[in-house]
């Protein structure tokens, strides 16, 4: 019985890599575009997580430090298989960047300075940005909308865009905020 | 060996101290790496920049490949990636094992209720910054419009979607 187990708990935590070397292969312009792809992979097609637990694991991986696609990474990992699936879905998710890397090191140091490469790379980021744009809306339209959440929006716009604040004192500010005036509505509605 | 502890201790540390992702990172590698240290020219150092951008992958992470193969070959690399990669490797473990019991406390739901808003102001902080760097002309505003339509409408695959758009680029964009 044991090892009939052993396999198919390897073959789950293969699977996981597999998906976040997937993720990592298939992600260009940086971190947050990595998002809209893991969602689509891990909520919409494999249907590992919903949506709302989804976005609290993104929310979660900005208040603590390193890349957002790896803290991503190592917590849907963890959330499924313990730590053996966060360290496989971290090792699958930077294993690719690890190999391009290496290889463009060895060989076509040049190739990635190319006109074309530069224009095409300029086109990837039009892509990145309507994606960012629909996943902005995404957590907007599933958010619970109050006065208070209007309040903290815009004075996050503020901070970023007028004090030019550390992105990390903003999220604190705002989970401050939410501490000192949402506690008591959270903690009613335990009690109903 | 010697100088492998210390590129792990050193991207460690980078690592630790880096909050908001790859770019917010670069600043600190420069600091460190370049000005401190001396482990890279600062040449090197934007060209690395130049190219991490533009292959699939976190900047951070290929920034760490890039300065660890650099110096000490195939297992700099390896060990730099590590570095980087465990600090948040450690205290999301940390925070995804007690998750379970916090999840339930009514001040953790009050803080990410706090930060859910931001979360929408640092998504448009990054439209912004990727407009302001790269989109010199209307031609970049248009694309990026017509791929958001076709995102949310037609919900192709995401990567599908960049490497179309990269494909439209080398003909539209100057």
């Amino acid at each position: 019985m044991k090892s009939s187990k052993k396999p198919k708990k390897l073959i789950r935590l293969l699977k996981l890599a597999g998906i976040f070397f997937y993720i990592g292969l298939f992600t260009l312009g940086g971190g947050y575009a990595m998002v809209p792809l893991m969602k689509q992979e891990i909520v919409e097609k494999r249907k590992l997580l919903d949506a709302d637990t989804f976005y609290e694991i993104f929310a979660i991986s900005q208040v603590t430090p390193g890349p957002i696609a790896v803290n991503m990474a190592t917590f849907i990992g963890y959330k499924e298989s313990g730590i053996l699936g966060s360290v496989f879905t971290t090792t699958g998710v930077v294993l690719p960047s690890l190999i391009i890397i290496i290889l463009i090191s060895l060989y076509f140091t040049d190739a990635v300075k190319n006109i074309f490469v530069h224009r095409f790379f300029m086109g990837v980021l039009t892509g990145v940005v309507a994606e960012i744009a629909y996943l902005t809306l995404d957590v907007w339209k599933r958010s619970n909308v109050d006065t208070f959440y209007v309040i903290v929006f815009v004075l996050s716009l503020i901070e970023i865009f007028v004090i030019k604040l550390n992105p990390i004192y903003v999220i604190l500010i705002g989970g401050a905020l939410g501490v000192i005036f949402k506690t008591k509505e959270y903690m009613n509605e335990r009690t109903h | 060996m010697k100088e492998l502890i210390k590129i792990y201790f050193e991207f460690f540390k980078i690592g630790a101290v880096t909050f908001g992702g790859g770019q917010a990172m670069l600043p600190i590698i420069q600091r460190e790496l370049v000005t401190n240290l001396h482990w890279i020219t600062i040449k090197n150092f934007l060209y690395f920049v130049s190219i991490a951008q533009v292959t699939p992958g976190p900047i951070a992470v290929n920034m760490a490949t890039f300065i660890g193969y650099n110096m000490k070959g195939f297992w700099g690399a390896i060990i730099a990636t590590f570095g980087v990669a465990s600090p948040s490797f450690a205290i999301i473990v940390l925070i995804a094992s007690v998750m379970h019991n916090l999840s339930k406390t009514a001040v953790y739901k009050a803080f990410i209720s706090g930060v859910k808003p931001v979360i929408i102001a640092l998504l448009i902080s990054a439209i912004y910054l990727i407009v302001r760097g790269s989109f010199h002309s209307a031609v970049p505003f248009i694309l990026a419009a017509i791929a958001f339509v076709v995102f949310v409408k037609f919900k192709i695959n995401a990567f599908l979607l960049l490497i179309g758009m990269g494909v439209i680029g080398i003909f539209l964009i100057k």
